[in-house]
């Protein structure tokens, strides 16, 4: 079988007049083996004349005379768009902002991880789009339903509508959560969000963070006995202040019912009181005092960063714990660090109720395979002294350690 | 390049010098002091102190009883090139998971229902596979990226091409880019010149995978002075990696541009990437056949030795030929290895010792004391009094012999007590009339059943101790004790402390330490309980590309794959002139 191969000049005019003369020229020559097995013709090399075909304009060679972080931004946006047809996860579009941050990374893997961070998110707020507006399409047709339905309705009842009963709307649930925070403020016992971390986070961790603080701070206020939340070690004009100013806004920040300072828990409360929580302490947090400070310290660590907080604890001579979670908790896998919206509900919980067994169930379930099996908390208080007796380094203060 | 390497052995002499007149190993009966004396001196008592009692039946190696009960389970040590994978696969073994790693079943990446075909196909039987397939949309990717991985015929991929440009009317960039894979592997330049043209014509640039593809394949051709313009343009957006640069020197080789394959290594060094081993073979087989290069080749060797890059077997073959076929200088190549009194078994001559100098030594003591114990905040791993009170609890003491990791020694065994383990240990080193620290932490203070008040005492009687904080780090300290006792201290710890030379600032004070952990750090090789503690021998030369002006002793490596970052290889070549 022959295979018929022709270069061609690429300009369009002579490609397709010379198609069209090899196409006649291939049908008037006879083969010199005539296979049955074949009922076409297979033509290998046909893709190449039509890819020659296709060939793009030349583009004019433009002057390079932009400024070179101009041509170094304009460099990365071509890098992304060869890296978007060659199949590699990019996102479609970006900003010059993400293109700058783009070319600070220095490496290539470290470039096409921030990529793929960005294709993902780009990924998921287009799914969030799609289904919004299919839920908008969905209401709609339930409006015209509902406005058919409401006009019978009215012409049925003529008369006026009267109720004795007050209309809950959501300003008095607002007030009711407000207040009860306010009387907090007062009156109840203050917990610490301890903002010195900023040196040792990279903006994406300082981001999460806020973000569990917001969710935190709305739990809080949300609860039965909220804490008195401090926001310290929060300098003005840092990272953290900056960051929370742009998730709330200056008006809800500067109304927000917590304590925001850039003074140290030392400075604030009775050094003895104080009891800096951390997965890193020895003692065990047994009971919940209602006289002690608790301080969390405000960090995500996506890379464990060991003995981080209990580092602060010892400089400044701190009482630390750790929450009980190897006494109640088969723990599977994972690390014993949890988010500060879970430990703001694990605190409210065991502040409100003194039960374990209830606060720890905010715990993720991914990283434990239950709680132990016990019939009540007598029975597992019992075996615990039991356990301290079988260790006698936990002989110490059950509470905490003060150094 | 001789005079510096005579340097370099007068300063390992003159170190040798240094340490013979320690009084802790002098020995009255000692024979006349001369070099020589003096080295197999220095080295017999070391090895004799960690291995076997004193009495002169014991000292003989031909009446040790090694029965097979009592024969040690890694034989090598600790460092040697394997130890860490034949560690693994007898652990692995002895707790049964080999087993169970037969019971998993291989997860099969394949779609089950895609069959590849054996030979050209016709669009028509193109379109039968489509309709067979889940998911005809996807049907040329998908089959195009099985094609690259079962590295089938290049006809067959035509085909394909062919196929998908009659039923599309274009081919996409990603389809060509795995043709261009298949291409560039089977090594069809014709069709990468051909794609190469498709795809700078039709594409209005090329992403970075494309361009490495290219370099790679016309570095083989004759337009491998093209592949040079593509690693210029490389450059604009990324870096380009080490095997872009290696691609187009051995381009440059094979076609015997010797000129412009050092200048772009010379600039792959300046960029501060690591040459590759293949480009370094290619480098050294071109030096077989043309002049004028020997010095960049050694300069090359001297890569190797900053670097403590150990050649593989292909390259270590190609540079025993290198200097085979030097004129009018004789080499001559052998494979060897070392004794352990540090001599090459082919010619005898001493290799370089594996203490440091006295600069190298200072400068390895204050970047561990900066870096590794203080660190960026020392409350990190310890505090500052207990800092305070370690420091001056050894500057009371005189300087240690050896300095034990109380807690991994203890912890050897599984099951056992761990404060008899302990006591066995220290007791083992104190008939050796050597100065002990244990380092601990609090809680072995206290009575329980692993670590006993009466076995405890005994420890402390026999050796001084420090108990750091439980929640604080110990090996710092051990560390710190270790360097501050003197060039002749020794650690007995099975930690490789990687983290914590992970924390130094840079490469070269990363392999001083490595090189002092390899001559300072004793390793338990097998401990049963009511028998004696044996110890790995420690190794008193230097695993290092050398020479001392008329041999060169380069170690290499004779499998890759089984040697880890912190291992070294035990294999040598010895070269040697008449």
């Amino acid at each position: 079988m022959m295979f018929l191969r022709w270069c061609f000049p690429p300009v369009r005019r002579m490609c397709v007049c010379q198609q069209i003369s090899v196409r006649s020229f291939s049908s008037s020559r006879t083969l010199l083996k005539d296979d049955p097995q074949h009922e076409e013709k297979l033509d290998l090399d046909i893709w190449k004349s039509v890819m020659r075909a296709q060939a793009l304009p030349e583009d004019p060679p433009h002057l390079q005379d932009s400024t070179s972080a101009a041509s170094v931004l304009e460099a990365h946006r071509e890098l992304v768009e060869t890296w978007h047809q060659a199949g590699k996860l990019v996102p479609k579009v970006i900003t010059d902002q993400q293109l700058q941050e783009l070319s600070i990374l220095t490496t290539k893997s470290s470039k096409k991880k921030y990529l793929k961070f960005l294709a993902i998110k780009e990924a998921q707020k287009n799914n969030d789009k799609r289904k919004q507006e299919k839920k908008r399409a969905e209401r709609e047709a339930g409006k015209l339903q509902n406005n058919n339905g409401e006009e019978e309705e009215e012409e049925r009842a003529a008369g006026p509508e009267n109720t004795f009963m007050l209309r809950l709307r959501n300003n008095s649930i607002e007030s009711a959560h407000n207040w009860r925070t306010a009387q907090a403020m007062r009156f109840d016992q203050p917990l610490v969000f301890d903002m010195s971390y900023d040196q040792q986070m990279s903006r994406h961790e300082l981001e999460n963070t806020v973000s569990q603080l917001l969710e935190s701070e709305g739990f809080n206020r949300r609860v039965q006995e909220p804490f008195h939340l401090h926001f310290c070690n929060l300098q003005p004009g840092g990272a953290y202040h900056r960051e929370l100013l742009r998730r709330y806004g200056d008006e809800t920040w500067r109304r927000l019912l917590i304590t925001h300072t850039e003074r140290s828990p030392l400075e604030l409360f009775p050094h003895q009181d104080l009891v800096y929580l951390t997965a890193d302490s020895r003692s065990v947090l047994r009971t919940f005092d209602h006289t002690k400070v608790y301080i969390v310290g405000a960090m995500v660590d996506r890379s464990i960063r060991v003995g981080a907080s209990l580092a602060i604890a010892k400089r400044f001579r701190l009482a630390t714990a750790r929450l009980p979670l190897d006494e109640y908790l088969d723990w599977d896998c994972g690390a014993k660090n949890l988010t500060l919206d879970q430990m703001i509900r694990i605190l409210t919980t065991v502040k409100q109720t003194g039960c374990w067994q209830k606060a720890l169930e905010f715990v993720p379930k991914r990283k434990h395979k239950g709680f132990h099996q016990q019939s009540g908390d007598k029975r597992s208080q019992k075996k615990h002294r039991g356990g301290a007796d079988r260790a006698p380094w936990w002989s110490q203060q059950k509470q905490h350690q003060q150094k | 390049m001789g005079f510096v390497a005579m340097s370099k052995s007068r300063t390992c002499m003159k170190h040798l010098c240094t340490w013979v007149v320690n009084p802790l190993y002098f020995r009255p009966d000692s024979p006349p002091h001369n070099i020589t004396n003096a080295v197999r001196l220095i080295i017999n008592p070391h090895t004799r102190y960690y291995t076997t009692k004193r009495d002169k039946q014991a000292q003989s190696p031909n009446e040790k009883g090694f029965t097979p009960r009592t024969r040690p389970a890694f034989p090598h040590s600790v460092f040697s090139a394997g130890a860490a994978r034949k560690r693994a696969e007898f652990l692995k073994h002895k707790s049964g998971l080999d087993t169970e790693n037969d019971d998993t079943p291989v997860r099969v990446r394949d779609s089950p229902n895609m069959v590849l075909p054996d030979r050209p196909l016709t669009p028509s039987e193109w379109t039968n596979l489509k309709k067979d397939f889940s998911r005809p949309e996807l049907f040329e990717k998908v089959m195009m990226e099985n094609l690259v991985r079962a590295n089938v015929d290049v006809n067959i991929a035509k085909s394909l091409l062919s196929y998908v440009v009659q039923d599309k009317g274009t081919l996409s960039y990603e389809i060509l880019l795995r043709y261009l894979t298949i291409c560039v592997r089977a090594g069809h330049h014709s069709e990468v010149f051909d794609a190469y043209d498709i795809m700078r014509s039709c594409f209005k640039s090329l992403d970075l995978g494309a361009s490495a593809l290219f370099i790679k394949g016309f570095s083989q051709t004759d337009r491998w002075k093209e592949a040079i313009s593509m690693l210029q343009d490389m450059k604009k957006a990324l870096l380009p990696s080490p095997r872009n640069y290696g691609d187009v020197i051995a381009g440059a080789v094979l076609h015997g541009d010797s000129e412009t394959s050092w200048k772009l290594y010379d600039e792959l060094l300046e960029l501060g990437l690591v040459p590759g081993q293949d480009t370094w073979q290619c480098l050294f087989q071109s030096g077989i056949t043309q002049r004028g290069h020997e010095d960049k080749l050694f300069d090359v060797l001297s890569y190797m030795r900053d670097n403590q890059i150990y050649p593989e077997k292909p390259l270590m073959e190609t540079i025993k030929a290198w200097f085979e076929s030097l004129p009018d200088q004789k080499w001559r190549g052998k494979f060897s290895s070392v004794t352990p009194s540090g001599d090459c078994r082919n010619c005898k001559a001493l290799l370089e010792s594996i203490q440091l100098t006295e600069v190298e030594y200072a400068q390895l003591k204050h970047n561990v004391m900066e870096k590794v114990i203080e660190g960026g905040d020392v409350f990190n791993k310890s505090n500052p009094e207990e800092l305070k009170s370690f420091k001056s609890f050894v500057k009371q003491r005189p300087p240690f012999d050896i300095v034990i990791d109380g807690l991994n020694v203890a912890k050897m065994l599984p099951h056992a007590a761990q404060s008899e383990t302990l006591l066995a240990v220290v007791s083992e080193l104190e008939q050796q009339s050597l100065n002990i620290l244990v380092l601990g932490r609090k809680h072995m203070l206290r009575h329980s059943r692993n670590w006993d008040r009466q076995n405890m005492s005994l420890i402390k009687q026999k050796a001084h101790c420090f108990f750091t904080e439980d929640i604080s780090e110990d090996d710092p300290y051990l560390l710190y004790a270790a360097l501050n006792s003197g060039v002749h201290c020794k650690f007995l710890s099975r930690d490789l402390m990687r983290d914590h030379k992970a924390c130094l600032p840079d490469s070269a004070t990363r392999c001083l330490f490595f090189k002092w952990q390899r001559g300072h750090q004793l390793v338990i090789s097998h401990y049963t309980p009511g028998k004696r503690v044996r110890f790995e021998r420690i190794l008193s030369y230097d695993t290092i590309i050398q020479t001392n002006g008329s041999s060169w002793h380069i170690p290499y490596d004779q499998k890759a794959e089984d040697r880890a970052s912190y291992e070294v290889p035990q294999k040598w070549l010895c070269l040697t002139r008449d």
